[in-house]
Parts: structure tokens; C-alpha cells; sequence
């Protein structure tokens, strides 16, 4: 165990090293106007989302928490926030959100850790193969993978034609079923898991696994000692990304997925324009959003951390 | 040493996820906005508020939205169209689908009202929507009255069909239960709504209908058990505000609904919408679906559904149906152009390709079309078409099926 101890080891030791890499100074007034240049650059992306994403979110925030009471004025009340808690459709259907989420993602780990790995390790036609097989879901709208699956795990569909040749009854489709969602949700999500994980996998040297394996550790080992600690940082990244794309899914839960209980995306729109609520739909966009942000938090801190490590 | 991996597979791989992160990232960033408008933020494949094209060199556009289904939009795009612009060459006319938008129709709306606070171009000529359903805007004085004096034809509407104030309907439809005869003799097809309840419960998992908003079959059958509920009189029901009242009644509609929750298709799943409960009609899953007179006629006649499916009413009180109808802003660029398309639909040319192209009603008398085609259709027409006013109506009926009928929670 101690090789591997020392395998680890070099990998701080290089990052060290780049660490002390001597870096380019520029002079004093250079730097003001670099700075100067590179704010310039980033203002306009910046600006653009502080007015589309961040000045409506914080309005929304605002509205639903300054509401009229009976004598007409507007004050501060929690009121919105407490109908909500205290609605047990909105509640279920949150937790319903949370469940299948944490299971898309769960399932998206099971799914395209093993492909990564596999895309990591292996070369030639096959590898090239899996390897477009696993993207080609990014190139398929999520409406079209939504009726696809009807057609194919749904009702009379391939899948229950073809286990009903081969003599196998009694195939329930995941169609209208939560299943249904995790199931298109995942397919949906995973060439952007495969990618960000093969990515992360490459950056685990093959000098670090050779040397694991000469003083004898097994395949297990060198995946659970050498890789895993390395890919800290991209399986928090898929996870922080998938967990918030899932959570605001709105097309496969929408087509795939049962009338009761919805996922928030579902329920959102339901909301708004279907019961004419407004004020409710803001708030179960807001405590989405705090949902997705506090995930969102954990990216935030994994890619700083990076960046602060390479500084 | 293992051979090295060649590099351009691994750089191109590094490379496609940063972009795709870049991306992903961009896509999450959006969920995270709630704006008036969250479900379009929450899709990533959910379009953004449409916008017609620019008209030809030297013509005025007309643009007509739709939040109808393919076959209305497809119908507008193929048919009329084409045959609007030979006789007014001098318009160009676009029909733009709001399905798919958040909103739907009601985002067109809100940029109309939004235009003429600050009195700026709307984009719009004609929406294919009744008025009354955005009281909010009838009473900002959005729309625009179209009647004889503009729109010559509208003096063939009939009576059953001028309904709305400011909304000119130009074709109708009707909800009809369509069912697969080689399952269920014509004999045995349940003729009241209280039959249809009892041979849901003895036929499990035979019967479905879509969720009351997403499909308008749906929407009407639960009308339909409303009616029920209330003495079976839709007069009852005006368009304006709702009566609470009557809706303290839906409560027994729910009962009576959520009592065949668990036969219908897979123990209360409920597809969303018009065409999936079309599709679990087609392919055998279910052996009957209350479903939309055009949608039904159209796809036997293409073959989607098999030529076993046969349609009937019930006869004590039949299910809601409607007329589609076009409001048309007040502060649109082009008025003669609405005026004209409009006048357009109502000719007796294209009502005839209402009956014969989209399966649906006309909107002027029936006299007025060729006797062949009157015949003919006569089995599937009544001149019975209840007609929900919708608006806080139906509001009232989507949350109270949701959270009564649908729910998962016990109560």
C-alpha cells in the first residue's frame, strides 16, 4: 500500500510543481490596462445576465414576498411561502421532484461511470463506437427522445412486441409512470455525464496506474485508490449540473410522466397557465430556484477551488 | 509504457466538454430565473416566443397565431393560404404555432397588451383564441369587434356559434367518444354518461381521457361530468366571471371522476394530451377515449386509426364542443389585412374545407355548403354543442381535477 501511497503522492508533487512554475510578471501600468480591457470584455456577458436571469429572479424573490392584504396595502408576508408548505399537493409533488432527481442522477452515475471507464481504458473500433453511441443522445431533442420512447418502451411498443414473441407477458411500461421520466432523463444526460467523466478520467495519468499496477494492485485498487480521489472534481461537477437540469426538467416529465404527483417544471407551468395562479406558480419557481441554487453553490465552490489551485 | 491514446480523439473529447459544459451551464443558469414565465425557463427544448418573418418585398404581412394542433396550423399553412394569397397577392400571410411556447397563446396575448401600453407594433393581426379567456385584457380594451360592417361574411355565422364578444369563430368541433368496434359491439355502447361510468368500472383499464388541460378532450369530457353534477344544463355556465356557487358543485363531479380513477388506463395514468390519447386508442391499449370530432375523422381517414373505430354521442346531454375562433388586437399594423383573411375563412369555399380537409364544423349554416356534404356528415352532427365559457371556469375545473381526481395523496 505504501507504492500507492507514493503514486498519490507524485500527483500532489506535480501539481506542486506547476504550482512553482514561474509565472510572466508585466509592469504596473500594463496590468491596469489588461485589467482595464479584460473587465471590458466581460461586462457585456456580465451585464446580460444580471439583467435576464439576475434582475427578474430578485423581482420575482420581491413579489412574492411584498403582497396586499385585506386592506389593500403591500407588505411584507411569508404568506405565499407558507400556502405552499402547507399544501400537501405542492409538498408531494416537490419531494417527487427531489426523488426522481436524486434517481436520475444515482442512475446516471451507474450508467456512464462504467462507459467512461471503458472509453478511458479501451482503444480501437469498438471504443470508437461506444463512444458515438454514447453522444449521439446530444443531437436528439428532448421532444423527439420523449415520443421515441413512447414508441419504443410504451404500450404495444417495441419492447413489449418483442419480449411478446420471445413467449415473455406481463411487461408494464414505464410510460405515464415516474420510471418514465428517470428513464428519459436519463438517456437524455448521458453524453454530457460520458464526456465530462472521460474528460476527468484522462486527466488521471496512465505513468500513476502503471506504477499502482507494478507493485501489484488490482484493477479494484487502482480504480478506488488512484482514480476515484482523482475525479473529485468532475464527478461533482455532473453531479451539480445534472441535479440542476433534472430538477427544472420540464419536456420528459411533461410527456412521460404521470398526471400525479409533477415534477416542478410540470406543476410550474400547470400553475401559471392553467389554474391562473400567478402568485403561486412565482413561489414554486422561487423555492426551485433555491433548490437549483443550493446545488449550484456546491459547482461554484468546486470550480473556484480549482481555480484557486491553479493560481 | 501503453501505447499513447492518439490525440486528436482525446483533445477533440476535452474540447466537445467544455463547450458542452459551457452549454449545460448556460441551460442550468436558466431554471434558476424565475420569471412570470417559468416552465419556458425550465426546457431546454421548449422554443422561445415566436416571431413572424419579415413580409415579402412589396407586400403587408398577416400574421395569424395558433396555438392549435398541427392539423388546424398545417391546415392554415396548405390550404388557405395558398389560396388567400392568389386572390390578395398583395398579403403574405404567416400562421405561427404558439404550441411548444410557455404560455402558449396567452405569451401572444401578453406581448399585444404589452405593445399597446407603449403603443408599439404587436406583431400580430389575428389569435386564434376567444377573448373572453383573458378577461384581463377585454378589460384593458385590447380587442378589436369584428362584425358585418368588416367582415361581410360573419352575417352567415349561425346563432349556436356567436358566442363571444369580440371573438369570430370560423370552425367548429365537437367531443365525441370514439371506440374500437371489433372490441365493443355498437350495441353495447354505453349512451348516458351514467352508462359510460358503469362500464368504465366493468371494463378496467379499457377507458382513459387526456388531462383536462393539456388536451381539449379531455377538458371537455370532465365538462362533460360537470354537467353531470349540475342538472345537466350548460346554460347555467356564462362566460365573465365564475359563480362560486356552481363551482362549489364540482366537488361532486371529482367524486364521480376520481370513482373510475383507478379503471381507467393504467390505474389513473392519464396521457397528456389529445394525441397520446389517440395513440393509446390506436394501438389497442385502450378500447375507448372521448376525442375531438376533427382529430378522430382525420386520422381514420389517414389511417391512423383503424377503420374498426367508430364514433358516438352521448344521448342524454353530449360533450362540449366549440368553435375556434380569431380575436384580433386593437392596435394591429394591418386591420384591412385581418379584416380580410378573416372574411376569407368564413367563405363558403373554405368552410367546406373545414368539413372536408380538418373534419370539423362550419361556422355559417350548414344550408350554405353543398348538399352532398350535408348527408354525409349528418351522423356526427348535432345541433346540440354545449358550449363551456372556459376562462375562470376552467381554471377552476384543471386545479380541482388535479388535486382531487388525479392526486396521488389520499384525502
Amino acid at each position: 500500500m505504501t507504492s500507492i501511497g507514493e503514486a498519490l503522492g507524485a500527483v500532489n508533487a506535480r501539481a506542486t510543481m506547476q504550482a512553482a512554475l514561474p509565472r510572466p510578471r508585466i509592469g504596473l501600468g500594463s496590468v491596469n490596462i489588461n485589467a482595464l480591457i479584460a473587465y471590458a470584455l466581460v461586462s457585456p456577458p456580465l451585464f446580460v445576465m444580471l439583467l435576464l436571469i439576475f434582475f427578474p429572479a430578485g423581482q420575482a424573490i420581491i413579489r412574492t414576498l411584498f403582497i396586499e392584504n385585506e386592506t389593500g396595502a403591500i407588505g411584507f408576508s411569508v404568506n405565499n411561502y407558507v400556502n405552499f408548505f402547507s399544501d400537501r399537493i405542492a409538498l408531494s409533488n416537490l419531494w417527487f421532484t427531489v426523488w426522481v432527481t436524486v434517481a436520475t442522477v444515482v442512475g446516471l452515475f451507474l450508467v456512464c461511470f462504467p462507459i467512461a471507464l471503458y472509453l478511458r481504458f479501451a482503444h480501437g473500433v469498438l471504443a470508437a463506437i461506444v463512444q458515438v453511441l454514447a453522444l449521439f443522445p446530444l443531437f436528439v431533442p428532448g421532444i423527439i427522445l420523449a415520443f421515441a420512447l413512447i414508441r419504443f418502451l410504451g404500450p404495444r411498443g417495441m419492447v413489449e412486441t418483442a419480449l411478446n414473441l420471445v413467449g415473455i407477458q406481463g411487461y408494464t411500461s414505464p410510460y405515464l409512470k415516474p420510471s418514465g421520466i428517470i428513464i428519459g432523463l436519463i438517456w437524455d444526460y448521458i453524453p454530457f455525464t460520458v464526456l465530462v467523466l472521460t474528460a476527468g478520467l484522462r486527466q488521471v495519468e496512465d505513468a500513476l496506474i502503471e506504477s499502482a499496477r507494478d507493485v501489484g494492485a488490482g484493477g479494484w485498487t487502482v480504480f478506488r485508490s488512484i482514480v476515484l480521489p482523482l475525479m473529485d472534481r468532475p464527478v461533482l461537477i455532473v453531479f451539480c449540473l445534472n441535479f440542476i437540469s433534472a430538477f427544472g426538467a420540464f419536456t420528459i416529465p411533461y410527456l412521460l410522466g404521470p398526471a400525479a404527483p409533477q415534477m416542478m417544471g410540470v406543476y410550474m407551468q400547470a400553475t401559471y397557465s392553467d389554474y391562473l395562479d400567478q402568485a403561486r406558480a412565482e413561489t414554486q419557481a422561487v423555492i426551485t430556484f433555491l433548490c437549483c441554487a443550493l446545488i449550484g453553490l456546491l459547482y461554484v465552490r468546486a470550480v473556484t477551488r480549482q481555480r484557486a489551485e491553479l493560481s | 509504457m501503453r501505447p499513447q491514446k492518439k490525440v486528436s480523439r482525446r483533445a477533440l473529447l476535452k474540447g466537445t466538454a467544455l463547450g458542452v459544459a459551457g452549454v449545460a451551464l448556460a441551460a442550468c443558469a436558466a431554471p434558476a430565473a424565475p420569471t412570470t414565465a417559468p416552465a419556458a425557463e425550465a426546457t431546454p427544448t421548449a422554443m422561445p416566443l415566436p416571431t413572424p418573418p419579415p413580409a415579402a418585398e412589396g407586400k403587408t404581412a398577416i400574421n395569424v397565431y395558433s396555438g392549435s394542433d398541427t392539423n388546424i396550423t398545417d391546415w392554415h399553412a396548405n390550404v388557405v393560404i395558398p389560396a388567400f394569397e392568389t386572390k390578395f397577392p398583395q398579403y403574405d400571410v404567416n400562421i405561427i404555432s404558439t404550441r411548444g411556447v410557455a404560455g402558449g397563446i396567452k405569451s401572444i396575448v401578453d406581448r399585444s397588451l404589452a405593445a399597446m401600453e407603449v403603443n408599439a407594433d404587436p406583431q400580430a393581426e389575428l389569435i386564434e383564441e376567444d377573448p373572453a379567456n383573458f378577461p384581463d385584457s377585454v378589460k384593458a380594451g385590447l380587442w378589436q369587434k369584428m362584425d358585418e360592417a368588416t367582415v361581410p361574411n360573419a352575417k352567415n355565422v349561425i346563432e349556436a356559434a356567436r358566442v363571444s364578444e369580440f371573438g369570430m369563430p370560423y370552425r367548429g368541433s365537437q367531443v365525441l367518444l370514439a371506440y374500437d368496434s371489433s372490441k365493443l359491439p355498437d350495441d353495447e355502447v354505453p349512451k348516458t354518461f351514467a352508462d359510460l361510468i358503469e362500464w368504465v368500472k366493468k371494463n378496467p383499464g379499457q377507458f382513459t381521457y387526456s388531462r383536462p388541460d393539456k388536451g381539449g378532450s379531455g377538458g371537455n369530457f370532465v365538462v362533460r361530468a360537470i354537467y353531470e353534477v349540475t342538472g345537466r344544463d350548460p346554460s347555467k355556465f356564462k362566460p365573465g366571471p365564475a359563480d362560486p356557487a356552481l363551482i362549489a358543485e364540482f366537488d361532486k363531479a371529482w367524486e364521480l371522476l376520481r370513482s373510475i380513477h383507478e379503471f381507467t388506463y393504467g390505474n389513473g395514468s392519464y396521457p397528456s394530451g389529445n394525441n397520446p390519447a389517440l395513440q393509446l386508442l390506436a394501438n389497442g391499449s385502450v378500447t375507448m377515449i372521448p376525442a375531438w370530432s376533427d382529430q378522430a375523422l382525420q386520422a381514420l381517414s389517414r389511417g391512423v386509426l383503424p377503420d374498426t373505430v367508430k364514433l358516438a354521442q352521448f344521448a342524454d346531454l353530449p360533450m362540449p364542443g366549440g368553435y375556434a375562433m380569431m380575436g384580433m388586437p386593437k392596435n394591429t399594423r394591418n386591420p384591412q389585412g385581418a379584416y380580410d383573411y378573416m372574411n376569407f375563412l368564413l367563405s363558403p369555399e373554405i368552410q367546406e374545407s373545414v368539413v372536408r380537409d380538418i373534419g370539423g364544423f362550419p361556422a355559417i349554416s350548414w344550408s350554405l355548403l353543398p348538399a352532398e356534404l350535408q348527408s354525409q356528415y349528418t351522423s356526427v352532427i348535432t345541433d346540440n354543442v354545449p358550449n363551456w365559457p372556459g376562462g375562470e371556469y376552467n381554471a377552476a375545473r384543471n386545479k380541482g381535477w388535479y388535486e382531487k381526481v388525479a392526486t396521488n395523496l389520499q384525502p
